[in-house]
């Protein structure tokens, strides 16, 4: 029983990581239709620059910051000078956007070189908490992610939906002429998205750099998980990650506890399976 | 057509003669031709499929992967001859085709690209957890190559020549199934789904065909990657080799079959050549291929076509002011 609590707080926890990896690639592709497969290679380039940043400082948050920041500006940056002119051709965007990681992937292997690193957590996240009812306690640190997860989350939801500044964005995005008739600077806004994205991945890269280790391939690996969090969700919705998100982490975490041989083979074959059912997604829309 | 004719004869006696002509062939005929025939035949499966139905498939070397390993395994492993275990490979990673197609076939577009791309990543991840099966990270090494009729194709000229066979019968069979009924009805799937649906055409049939199809030539492409690297490892099947071959398809030009080739010899001379100065020379390919898809997205083979068109609306521009 234990062991089963244990292995459902992982999967959440890890849930909470891949919400907040995949969220930025669905709220960009979502509303711009934009999708960046150099979204694993964002993921490992912050978690980086939050390892340098919080090494030399000897500051976590600012290191985590700093990660989320530059990644924020970087991600806007490759979007006007590489992205922008080609936004409404899909798959050479998602083309583009495959070279941007690659050329990543071989500069920071320059840089980093092959080993593994992993960004140590401030003292008071490093303490573990008792479990209610359980002779259990459970690493701070994870929980405190699963919360960010959430936060971001109802944040997210929030902005998109109820602000004035979420309903320009929709607009701009369903009718982009129309807008900017009424006076707004819609590439202002899809600069806007596309800072906040990149923004979320950067966050995600700094403190999944503190909670798993990282290195070479982890570019790979995590542009696996949003990619199943997104199509087994639905692209493009916050709520449909949330979904994935549970799913791919849960799942993911008993499999890899209980039958770690096949644990890809059985991600894989719900991956399949939802999508036989549900081509879309679990919450995507038919287009 | 004649032009065209004597375009196709020149570049084969090019191919046969390669060999004896180029310089330092110990290193040149390997490193160059042997595997931009190996590139070329893997490309070529993706290829048709975005020539003929407009999809861009990252599964390919998910196919490849599967029939590689296949190969890999029950020769390395329970030392099944290769007789028994090509065929076999080539028939696994085709029935995997016929699985991924059932369902990545309802998709279109980016979503197709994004499935296919996770399709493969997944094997990847498998490919590095499964020890039991796959050895892991270390993979499988010394993979034979066979010999048939006393004639070692581990050698460098007679596996450049067996590539350059398999590579011509396959590019045939492509150009042949595109003038069938079948290739034709394609096209028209690629162009208007729905007219072809109203027309009586069992459209989704036609898409898998053609799905399984490019995965049998995705197979066989598996099966020259194991003879021609005589390893196969997790990274055989990863997101960098994937890129790879997507640079080469782009390169070449995503809509013609030559341009399949063209990508893989230009991809295969550029990295043989980059190789020793930079250790990254796939950073260097990643910038070529960005370069490509900004300035001319339908490759090389489309540049003229490109730059027709662009004269053409000059010559329109002008006129108007007129």
């Amino acid at each position: 029983m234990t062991q089963i609590i244990f292995t459902f707080l992982n999967g959440i926890t890890l849930a909470g990581l891949y919400f907040l990896v995949a969220s930025g690639l669905t709220l960009i592709f979502g509303l711009m239709r934009v999708i960046n497969l150099a979204h694993g290679a964002f993921y490992l380039l912050a978690g980086y620059i939050s390892w340098t940043v919080a090494d030399k400082t000897g500051n976590w948050f600012i290191g985590v910051l700093a990660g989320a920041l530059c990644l924020a500006v970087f991600g806007t940056v490759v979007y006007v000078l590489l992205l922008r002119k080609f936004q409404y051709e899909e798959l050479r965007v998602a083309l583009i956007t495959l070279g941007v990681s690659l050329v990543l992937a071989q500069t920071m292997l320059a840089i980093f070189g092959g080993e593994y690193y992993q960004t140590s957590a401030p003292e008071i996240f490093t303490n573990s908490v008792p479990i209610p009812g359980l002779d259990l306690s459970y690493p701070f640190f994870r929980i405190f992610i699963l919360i960010l997860a959430v936060v971001v989350a109802i944040a997210l939801w929030l902005f998109i939906s109820k602000t004035r500044y979420g309903a320009i964005i929709r607009a701009g995005v369903d009718d982009t002429k129309m807008v900017s008739a009424l006076g707004i600077n819609v590439q202002a806004v899809f600069v806007w998205i596309f800072f906040i994205g990149s923004l979320l991945v950067g966050l995600a890269g700094g403190i999944g750099g503190t909670a798993n280790s990282f290195g070479m391939g982890t570019d790979g690996d995590y542009l696996l998980f949003s990619l199943q969090v997104v199509i087994i969700g639905g692209l493009g919705s916050i709520g449909g990650v949330a979904i994935g998100a549970f799913l791919v982490g849960v799942v993911g975490q008993f499999a890899v506890g209980y039958f770690p041989t096949y644990a890809g083979l059985i991600t894989f074959s719900m991956l399949i399976l939802i999508l036989a059912f549900r081509p879309q997604g679990i919450l995507g829309r038919k287009r | 057509m004649t032009i065209k004719r004597s375009i196709y004869v020149l570049v084969l006696l090019f191919a046969i003669a390669f060999p004896f002509i180029t310089p330092d062939p110990s290193f040149w005929v390997s490193s160059g031709g042997t595997r931009a025939l190996w590139l070329g035949v893997a490309a070529l499966s993706m290829v048709f499929l975005n020539r003929n139905l407009g999809l861009m498939s990252l599964g390919q070397l998910f196919f490849s992967g599967i029939a590689g390993y296949t190969v890999a395994i029950s020769t390395v492993k329970y030392g099944i001859p290769l007789e028994t275990s090509v065929p076999l490979g080539i028939f696994l990673g085709t029935l995997a085709g016929v699985i991924i197609g059932l369902i990545a076939i309802r998709t279109k577009g980016v979503y197709f690209f994004m499935l296919t791309l996770a399709v493969t990543l997944g094997l990847y991840a498998f490919a590095n957890q499964a020890q039991e099966f796959t050895h892991g990270q270390t993979g499988f090494n010394s993979i034979p190559s066979p010999v048939i009729f006393g004639v070692d194709f581990a050698e460098v000229n007679a596996q450049y020549f067996l590539f350059l066979g398999i590579a011509i019968v396959l590019f045939a069979v492509c150009k042949f199934l595109e003038r069938t009924s079948f290739g034709i009805a394609l096209q028209g799937v690629r162009d208007n789904e729905e007219r072809m649906i109203s027309m009586g055409y069992r459209t989704t049939l036609l898409k898998i065909l053609a799905f399984i199809f490019s995965s049998f030539i995705a197979s066989i492409a598996g099966v020259m990657g194991v003879f021609y690297v005589t390893n196969i490892s997790p990274t055989s099947v990863g997101l960098v080799r994937s890129i790879d071959l997507l640079v080469v398809v782009v390169i070449g030009g995503a809509t013609y079959l030559g341009g399949a080739f063209i990508g893989a010899v230009l991809i295969a001379l550029f990295e043989a050549a980059i190789q020793d100065f930079t250790p990254y020379y796939v950073g260097a390919t990643g910038i070529l291929f960005i370069a490509i898809l900004m300035v001319a997205p339908q490759g090389l083979m489309g540049v003229a076509a490109q730059i027709r068109a662009y004269r053409n609306k000059k010559n329109e521009k002008a006129a108007a002011v007129k």
